[in-house]
């Protein structure tokens, strides 16, 4: 998957339309990216990478890029 | 109405696994409105009993979580009418169950036909949140069967 893939994905997750995220996008500036939102994120990470995400890694998550990190660290993004 | 939308579990593996039953009433006021002189059960309903049966599945297998509550209707989707007084029997395998959620695949059928099937997610509220004295009498009318 591409940084543009995940960053896709990501904006499905979020409901946003697809160009409408990039890695620099502040968390604030996503409305869905609420404390539901984070419960959607785990389980989509969970379910589709197999990625278990911590409060910790959660709470330190201020933009997209940081959802990014975690699948870079996973290598999950191959670009 | 009450809003128990399970009659009766048939089959239970805590955590992860849960076969269930509910017949609507025909004499239930919301058929006269949903639709007058073609009652159906309406598709809300048809996914809350897909999200109760998941949720006392969960609940049966209590690791100290909280109870299961519905956090999100991933997909649903409807094939079938439901007519009043139709048994419905209602399936459910969670996917996966963490710390602050747990996921599950439904569905329902009717006559050995699947009439609806949903994905969703719960989280988890602190049992303390609840009336103490809540009891879930379905599950507990189960599980006091099984120990025989």
């Amino acid at each position: 998957m591409t940084t543009q893939d995940a960053t896709r994905w990501i904006a499905r997750l979020f409901q946003e339309s697809e160009d409408a995220l990039t890695p620099a996008t502040p968390r604030d500036a996503v409305p869905a990216w609420d404390s539901l939102g984070e419960l959607t994120l785990m389980a989509d990470m969970d379910e589709k990478f197999g990625i278990v995400l911590t409060d910790n890694q959660l709470r330190v998550m201020a933009k997209v890029d940081d959802i990014l990190d975690v699948l870079r660290n996973n290598g999950k993004i191959t670009d | 109405m009450r809003f128990l939308l399970v009659d009766e579990i048939l089959e239970l593996t805590p955590g992860q696994h849960i076969r269930a039953a509910k017949t609507m009433d025909p004499g239930e006021e919301l058929f006269k409105d949903h639709f007058p002189g073609f009652p159906v059960v309406p598709g809300v309903l048809l996914t809350e009993m897909m999200a109760q049966a998941a949720g006392k599945c969960l609940a049966a297998d209590d690791a100290g979580q909280g109870r299961p509550m519905l956090a999100r209707i991933t997909a649903a989707s409807f094939r079938e009418w439901v007519a009043p007084g139709d048994l419905c029997v209602i399936e459910a395998r969670i996917r996966s169950r963490r710390a602050r959620f747990a996921t599950a695949e439904a569905h329902v059928d009717v006559r050995g036909r699947v009439v609806a099937e949903s994905s969703l997610l719960f989280s988890f509220v602190p049992h303390d949140r609840f009336a103490s004295a809540w009891r879930d009498e379905v599950l507990e009318t189960f599980q006091k069967k099984a120990r025989g």
